[in-house]
């Protein structure tokens, strides 16, 4: 019997240890932002603005990136003052965080949405609550928001359709490399590609679903690579996708004869690669993260924005990669 | 212990279960012939015997649990069929076994009400609940908080709880086995006393025990199993205990256990002291300050019955109980702290346990990998297996126990009964202890592998093994032992020399008799 | 092959057992249900060969390699699984690993002969450390590598930053540059015998080498399928209990961590999120393999087997570009598929 509630104490502590690893992130996130706060609380004593910012899974590098562009464009401001939050791919966490920042009484909240479906009534209530609410990338159901900032996977899909068909010169076999087509970046940016391409005499001559992930790329690339003799070009709906498939030819040898295009242009990842010419082109899916800024700034200073915006894309080659990319569409 | 029940039923009380011709094998194995038993209202009925008599066997196939053979039960005159326990139940008979059936961490309301609590559309009428959970519990006369969990209560009371359960659900025939095994005095006397009140009710009660005294404070008649027969059945003032004891043991003692010359020599093993404790809160210990001597090339023979720690003395010894058991023993002469079964194992000592399956065999390996498993460090010099010397040994041995199998290779989940207890033996024989401890070693073995344990025990003694052993078959332990230990409710209660004890004696003084030497 | 004990059948007495029932013994066994069921998949493979690919020995190389993670991992939950055990934490353990590799060999510039043992080491250490909870305390080992789990994958994350440990590095200016690759992960992905096996196939290999010794050579394996088998016959027998399921959880740490060095050179960086759900297929490969999750019976030959089995099912699936939603179907109806063909009759 005693041994049986030291059993139970104990499995109870596992599971609080398994809970607490779970949840330790959100205190220290908040902190996060704080500092920079306290200084600007100090240099602009009257006019503050808190913002709350709410990010859906600081587990993709895209979305550490978009956290960082808005920490770093708020730094400029010192007049504010942030608090970051990681919902770690929980909606229900997500939806927390907006009443937790309603109950602050923040004076603006950023959103980037897990799912539409459950947020929209939370960011509905923050509007009542008189806080305007930016939402970025993703979008809620319906209008009840300030404003909507986000770029066009549909858009980039067909831009990288189209510099595909010009660099391949209208024919060629393609291999296409899928994100998880069950979401919705993964689809656009297939269905953008395809719209690309309809006209021209590409073939596809091989696609799977590569999960966003590099070693699945390169096992798919692989059976790619020992199944067709021609490859032309491989097109994936991410850069580490783009990646995985270089790695699987440059172990075949094969790297030279095939050219390698990616999406989402990550300047660590995407853009590095262009410059040691892993890839020939990588589109940029920008974070939205400086444009959520500049937004917020505009509506706490009074001033009218529009209620979308969508962000242009830039492309880096080769030969505009130190220029910092052109943009496109 | 003094008589506490109310009047004796007279001759004429109606009668509430009649078995006839109750017969059940168990393959060739004929555990109930032809048994007759008669339960009335109002009566407490003792079901006596030897271990292996058939009374639990009775018991199961009373409560639904086993299907007889052959045979009939009738209840209150009228026959009836049970497919389950729960036909049994629904007819009255409840079944207070010596593990209880409540569930520890639900309160006594719950264990009590459990699938009949009273309110509507799943919603549970709290203070109801506790009124009429309380009223069950006047019945045996515990004044109880109904909202404790039953893990709370001491032993005692939960087995009161357990019969307040049954008559909740009508029981009027409660079948009681070793209820008193893990009860201390005055819960007996507790026990005892609510017996009374249900004999006053006009339920009819099967009692089944090991104890003497409580057979001749309790009994209104008494029914004596033996090999699965009724050799008696009469009212309790007409068998007095000598007869009683007669009528258990008095079998015949086949020669299955040879007699060799004894040649005690110096002492191997003392044990000065052993407590072991129960398990679970409140609990009588298991064994309390039991200290015995074994000579080198001495058999010593411990007897009991169930419940009286034999086993677990055993295994105190061995190490195998960790702190549940204090033990201060000396094996030639140098104090040895038995911390583990790997300590004993080092200091010379081996236990064949009485379940080879459960805590003897691994099933999933082969006899070789078995026979070595005890002394593997020896096949393994600096960890790496030498298995032709594995094979080599457990060949020689297996040459010597006469063990029978198609291949060493072969698992020893498919030997039989017989040879399995010879691939245990011989993973000890790997070891050379100085100290062999076998508990039941003979226990479900066919005759001839039973002569074959017991010619290699004798080897083993020869050699100058100290050996203790414990038995089921008293004859044949009287045949091979030098001494005679008997254990009661965790204590030594008697000794006895070789030779010099009958069966009877044994069963007296396990049972709680009087004894003199 | 058999179950990683060689079958030697000495016999006493004249009770030799004639060569028919033998093969039928064999035939039963689960080294041939297991040889059988690989038989299938490759006989797909040639009927759906992918245009000839299938034919080509450059598909088996990388099927090989490809699988090799997998295996790697399979062969310390092999230890695990004898004893009647599991290991949930191996997959968090090879991004843990992976992170720390890539850390130590791209940007702190340890040489290969200090990060590779300091890698084993901590996979060790997070194993031995389940190991002990679970010997000691007697927590069920699905709770205590659950617990592992996490914790192992919150600790590579915060490492990491969150971030893949790559060949990124950021200069004062905010630009990024990238660094060389380690000569070492290259190795460790490199080709050897005139292109013909990779060295990560090789590496499993070993790996599936140390264990048959481990399991039918040494002491220590004999205790393991004691403990699986009966753990208080065991006990009882003087095996060591505690020490033994320590040792187990530890090498499936160091496996998770030799998985885990392969898993960073081959993806050129340490991905903190690497090996998500890794711990389900090792041991989807362990069981249909034959070893069974009760404890005691089993050995690495028939791991071996199921990497395989696992491995062509996953390359014959990828060469013919089956559709994500069918695979996931597929590769459910053929795993139940081959358990059921292991189910023993005892």
């Amino acid at each position: 019997m005693q041994h049986n509630t030291a059993r139970y104490m104990l499995s109870l502590a596992a599971t609080a240890i398994v809970c607490l690893a779970g949840c330790k992130k959100t205190p220290s996130d908040a902190t996060d932002g704080s500092s920079s706060g306290q200084a600007d609380g100090f240099a602009a004593a009257k006019a503050t603005y808190t913002i709350g910012m709410s990010q859906c899974n600081l587990g993709e590098p895209w979305r550490v990136q978009m956290n960082d562009d808005v920490r770093r464009a708020a730094e400029a401001h010192p007049e504010l003052k942030m608090i970051f939050k990681d919902a770690q791919n929980d909606t229900l966490k997500q939806r927390a965080h907006v009443e937790e920042f309603i109950g602050a009484g923040v004076d603006l909240i950023i959103i980037s949405p897990k799912e539409a479906q459950p947020l929209t009534e939370p960011v509905a209530k923050a509007m009542e609550a008189g806080i305007p609410v930016i939402v970025l990338d993703r979008r809620v159901i319906g209008d009840n928001y300030t404003c909507f900032i986000g770029a066009d996977n549909r858009l980039i899909g067909r831009e990288a359709g189209e510099w595909i068909v010009s660099a391949l010169g209208g024919k060629g076999n393609v291999v296409e490399l899928k994100g998880l087509m069950t979401s919705t970046p993964g689809q656009d940016r297939h269905s953008g590609f395809r719209e690309a391409i309809k006209d021209s005499q590409i073939n596809i001559i091989f696609e799977a679903d590569m999960k966003w992930l590099e070693p699945d790329a390169r096992k798919e690339m692989e059976s790619a690579l020992s199944r067709f003799d021609q490859i032309d070009l491989v097109y994936a709906h991410n850069d580490p996708g783009a990646h995985g498939a270089w790695l699987a030819a440059n172990a075949a040898g094969r790297e030279g004869q095939i050219r390698f295009v990616g999406i989402d242009a990550l300047p660590h990842e995407g853009v590095l690669y262009v410059k040691e010419g892993i890839l020939d082109a990588t589109f940029q899916y920008p974070t939205g993260g400086a444009e959520a800024i500049d937004a917020a700034l505009k509506i706490l200073r009074g001033e009218s924005v529009p209620k979308e915006i969508t962000l242009g894309s830039r492309v880096f080659t080769k030969e505009n990669v130190e220029a910092g990319g052109e943009p496109i569409g | 212990m003094t008589f506490m029940g109310g009047s004796p039923p007279s001759a004429s009380s109606p009668s509430l279960l009649r078995m006839s011709r109750i017969a059940k094998s168990f393959g060739p194995n004929r555990v109930l012939r032809e048994v007759d038993f008669e339960l009335k209202a109002g009566e407490v009925h003792v079901l006596a015997g030897e271990n292996g008599a058939g009374k639990s066997t009775l018991i199961r196939i009373l409560g639904g649990a086993l299907a007889a053979d052959n045979g009939m039960i009738a209840i209150e005159g009228g026959p009836v069929r049970f497919r389950r326990p729960r036909d049994a139940a629904d007819r009255g008979i409840a079944v207070i076994h010596q593990e209880l059936s409540l569930v520890g961490s639900m309160s006594i309301a719950d264990n009590l009400l459990l699938g009949r609590e009273p309110g509507r559309l799943g919603w549970v009428d709290r203070a109801a609940r506790a009124a009429r959970a309380r009223g069950v519990l006047e019945r045996v006369g515990l004044r109880l908080d109904p909202d404790e969990p039953v893990s709370a209560l001491p032993i005692s009371s939960q087995q009161l709880v357990e019969i307040a359960k049954a008559l909740s659900l009508g029981a009027r025939i409660i079948v009681m086995d070793e209820p008193t095994s893990a009860l201390s005095e005055p819960e007996v006397r507790r026990l005892f006393a609510r017996i009374a009140d249900l004999k006053a009710q006009g339920c009819g009660i099967i009692y089944i025990t090991h104890r003497l005294e409580e057979i001749y404070a309790l009994a209104d008649r008494i029914t004596v199993l033996r090999d699965g027969r009724v050799v008696a059945s009469r009212p309790a003032g007409e068998l007095p205990v000598g007869e009683l004891v007669r009528l258990m043991v008095g079998r015949s003692i086949g020669d299955q256990a040879p007699r060799r010359a004894a040649a005690a020599g110096t002492v191997r093993l003392d044990l000065r002291r052993c407590r072991v404790r129960g398990e679970g809160a409140g609990r009588r210990p298991i064994v309390e300050d039991a200290a015995l001597q074994v000579r080198s090339g001495e058999i010593l023979g411990l007897v009991g019955l169930e419940g009286s720690g034999v086993s677990e003395l055993l295994w105190a010894m061995f190490g195998a109980l960790g702190k549940r058991a204090e033990v201060e023993m000396e094996i030639d002469g140098q104090t040895r702290r038995m911390s583990s079964p790997r300590a004993a194992i080092a200091a010379g000592i081996a236990l064949v346990t009485n379940d080879r399956r459960r805590s003897g065999l691994v099933l999933s390996m082969d006899v070789v990998e078995n026979a070595t498993l005890a002394a593997l460090p020896r096949f393994s010099p600096l960890g790496r297996l030498r298995r032709r010397e594995e094979i080599e040994h457990t060949a020689r041995t297996a040459g010597q126990l006469n063990l029978r199998c198609a291949s060493l290779r072969q698992r020893v989940a498919t030997l039989s009964g017989g040879n399995q207890q010879k691939v245990v033996l011989a993973k000890w024989m790997a070891t050379h202890p100085r100290v062999l401890l076998l508990d039941d070693p003979t226990r479900g073995v066919d005759v001839g592998a039973k002569h074959e344990i017991y010619l290699l025990m004798n080897e083993w003694s020869r050699q100058g093994c100290g050996i203790i052993l414990s038995s089921s078959e008293w004859p044949e332990l009287l045949q091979v032992s030098d001494r005679i230990m008997v254990m009661h409710r965790g204590r030594v209660a008697a000794s006895f020399r070789g030779g010099q004890a009958t069966a009877a004696d044994l069963l007296r003084a396990a049972m709680g008799h009087a004894i003199h030497e | 092959m058999n179950d990683g004990r060689p079958d030697q059948h000495e016999s006493i007495g004249a009770l030799e057992r004639s060569a028919a029932s033998r093969l039928r013994a064999f035939l039963s066994s689960p080294s041939a249900t297991a040889l059988l069921a690989l038989g299938l998949v490759l006989a797909i493979g040639v009927a759906f060969s992918g245009d000839g690919a299938f034919h080509k020995w450059a598909t088996h190389r990388d099927a090989l390699r490809q699988a090799s993670v997998y295996g790697i991992l399979a062969c310390g939950m092999t230890f695990v699984i004898i004893t009647a055990g599991i290991d949930l934490s191996v997959g968090s353990v090879l991004a843990l690993v992976a992170v720390m590799f890539s850390t130590l060999s791209i940007h702190e510039a340890w040489p290969p002969w200090l990060a590779v043992p300091a890698c084993l080491a901590l996979g060790g250490a997070c194993g031995a450390a389940s190991g002990l909870v679970v010997a000691k305390w007697r927590i069920q080992p699905f709770i205590v590598t659950l617990a592992m789990m996490v914790f192992a994958r919150g600790l590579a994350k915060t490492l990491s930053g969150g971030m893949k440990v790559s060949t990124a590095v950021q200069l004062p200016d905010g630009s990024w540059t990238a660094a060389p690759v380690p000569g070492i992960f290259r190795l460790i992905d490199s080709r050897l015998l005139g292109d013909n096996i990779s060295v990560v196939s090789l590496v499993f290999l070993a790996c599936i080498a140390l264990s048959w010794v481990i399991l039918s050579r040494l002491r220590w394996g004999r205790y393991l399928y004691a403990i699986g088998g009966n753990e208080e016959a065991a006990r009882l027998s003087g095996v060591p209990v505690a020490a033994m399921k320590v040792m187990a959880y530890a090498l499936a740490g160091v496996f998770a961590a030799v998985a885990g060095l392969c898993q960073a050179a081959q993806e050129q960086q340490g991905d903190p999120e690497a090996g998500l759900g890794y711990e389900l297929t090792a041991i989807a490969i362990v069981v249909i393999g034959g070893t069974s999750l009760m404890g005691g019976r089993g050995g690495i030959g028939l791991t071996l087997l199921g990497t395989l089995i696992i491995g062509y099912l996953d390359k014959i699936l990828s060469v013919n570009a089956v559709p994500e939603a069918s695979r996931l179907m597929l590769t459910g109806v053929i795993i139940i598929a081959a358990v059921l063909v292991q189910r023993r009759k005892d």
